[in-house]
C-alpha cells in the first residue's frame, strides 16, 4: 500500500514518542486497542491545573505506519490546546490531514480513542466531571 | 433453491455446474457455501469438503472448455476463480467464522471501523495492559539484537513463557468460538444472534492475541 507523503514523514520522524509518569496527578494515559487489526496505541498528556492547556504529549503506538503517523499527528495537535479543545479532534481531521485510504481509518479512529482515553484518565484523577464546561481563558 | 440456467432443472451440490446437464452457471452472486455445495454453517467436514473442491475443480477445469464457446469458457474461468475463492476462505476455521458472520449480515473486523464507541470497541483493559506491556519486552530485545547484542537468557525464557501463556489464552478464544459456533449451527434465530455477537467479540479478541503469538515466535527466533 503506497502511503501519502505525511504518513511516510511522520513515521520516519515520529514527533513525541515517549513516555511521561503515569503515576503523576497531571498526566493522563490512554491505551487502546483496535480490534480491526490487534494493533495498540499508548497516548499520555500533561495538562497544568491551572490553565487545563496540555502541555506535553508522548505517545507509544505498536501498529502499523498510519496507526504511528495518526498518533504522532496527535500528539502534536493536542499540545497547546485546553482539555476541551483536544476534545474536538476528530478522527475524520486526521483521515483528510494525513490522507489516509478508507482500509486505514480505523488507524485514525484509534489516535481519536487515545485522546479520550488520555483526556478521561485525567478527568477522573483531577475529579472533573464529564459534562462540565471549560471555562474559556 | 436454484435452477440450471440451461435445463432449468434443481440445481443439487454445488450451484456452480448442473449435475444434470453439465452446464456451467454464470451466476456471480452465488456465495461460497453455495458454490461448494454446503449447508451454510460453522460446522464442516475439511476433508469432506476437500474432496468436493477438487472434484469441481477438475469439473469446471478450463482447459476442459478449450473448444466450447466463448461464454462457455468464460463462465469455467469465472467458476474456478469463485470455487478457489470460496475453498480457501471455508477451508481455514477463522476465515470460515468471519465470512459467515458477514454474510449473515454482520459488521466484522475491518467493517465496523469508524463505527462504534470507543468503550465497546475496547477490550478488557487488563489485556491490553498485557498486551501493551509485552509488546515494549519486545521491542527491547528487538532493540538489543539489533546491537547485535547477545540475548539476555533471563529475558529469552521470561518472553518464551509468556508467549506459551498467550497461546493458551488464544486457545480459549478458539475453544469458545467452537463452542459457540456449534450453538449458531443447532440453534434457532434469537441463539443464533447471541452467538453471532459472542464470536464478534471473541475474534476481536483474538486478533490481539494472534498478533502477540505471531511477534513472540518472530522475535524469539531471531535470538535462537
Ligand atoms: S492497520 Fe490497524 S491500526 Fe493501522
Ligand atoms: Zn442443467
Amino acid at each position: 500500500m503506497a502511503y501519502s507523503d505525511k504518513v511516510v514523514d511522520h513515521y520516519n520522524n515520529p514527533r513525541n514518542v515517549g513516555t511521561l509518569d503515569k503515576s503523576s496527578e497531571e498526566v493522563g494515559t490512554g491505551l487502546v486497542g483496535a480490534p480491526e487489526c490487534g494493533d495498540v496505541m499508548r497516548l499520555q498528556i500533561r495538562v497544568n491545573p491551572e490553565t487545563q492547556v496540555i502541555e506535553e504529549a508522548k505517545f507509544k503506538t505498536f501498529g502499523c505506519g498510519s496507526a504511528i503517523a495518526s498518533s504522532s499527528l496527535a500528539t502534536e495537535w493536542v499540545k497547546g490546546k485546553t482539555i476541551a479543545e483536544a476534545m474536538e479532534i476528530k478522527n475524520t481531521d486526521i483521515v483528510k490531514e494525513l490522507a489516509l485510504p478508507p482500509v486505514k481509518i480505523h488507524c485514525s479512529v484509534l489516535a481519536e480513542d487515545a485522546i479520550r482515553a488520555a483526556i478521561g484518565d485525567w478527568k477522573k484523577k483531577n475529579g472533573v466531571a464529564e459534562t462540565v464546561a471549560v471555562a474559556a481563558n | 433453491m436454484n435452477h440450471c440456467t440451461s435445463c432449468q432443472k434443481a440445481l443439487e451440490g454445488s450451484w456452480l455446474v448442473c449435475a444434470d446437464c453439465g452446464a456451467v452457471q454464470s451466476d456471480s452472486t452465488i456465495d461460497f457455501f453455495q458454490a461448494l455445495g454446503h449447508e451454510r454453517r460453522f460446522g464442516i467436514d475439511t476433508a469432506a469438503l476437500e474432496r468436493e473442491f477438487h472434484r469441481l475443480s477438475r469439473r469446471l477445469h478450463p482447459d476442459r472448455f478449450a473448444r466450447a464457446s466463448a461464454e462457455e469458457q468464460q463462465n469455467s474461468l469465472a467458476a474456478t476463480a469463485l470455487l478457489n475463492d470460496a475453498w480457501r476462505t471455508l477451508r481455514d476455521p477463522v476465515s470460515r467464522l468471519e465470512y459467515l458472520l458477514k454474510l449473515e449480515g454482520h459488521a466484522v473486523g475491518e467493517e465496523h471501523a469508524g463505527k462504534g464507541k470507543s468503550a465497546e470497541r475496547q477490550p478488557p483493559s487488563d489485556l491490553l495492559e498485557e498486551v501493551f506491556e509485552l509488546n515494549v519486552q519486545l521491542e527491547e530485545l528487538r532493540m538489543s539484537q539489533k546491537m547485535g547484542e547477545a540475548a539476555d537468557g533471563a529475558v529469552v525464557k521470561d518472553l518464551a513463557a509468556t508467549g506459551v501463556r498467550f497461546e493458551s489464552m488464544l486457545q480459549a478464544v478458539d475453544d469458545a468460538l467452537a463452542a459457540e459456533s456449534a450453538k449458531w449451527d443447532t440453534g434457532a434465530a434469537e441463539a443464533r444472534t447471541e452467538a453471532a455477537t459472542r464470536m464478534i467479540q471473541l475474534l476481536d479478541r483474538r486478533r490481539y492475541l494472534q498478533n502477540l503469538v505471531r511477534d513472540v515466535h518472530e522475535t524469539l527466533g531471531a535470538a535462537a
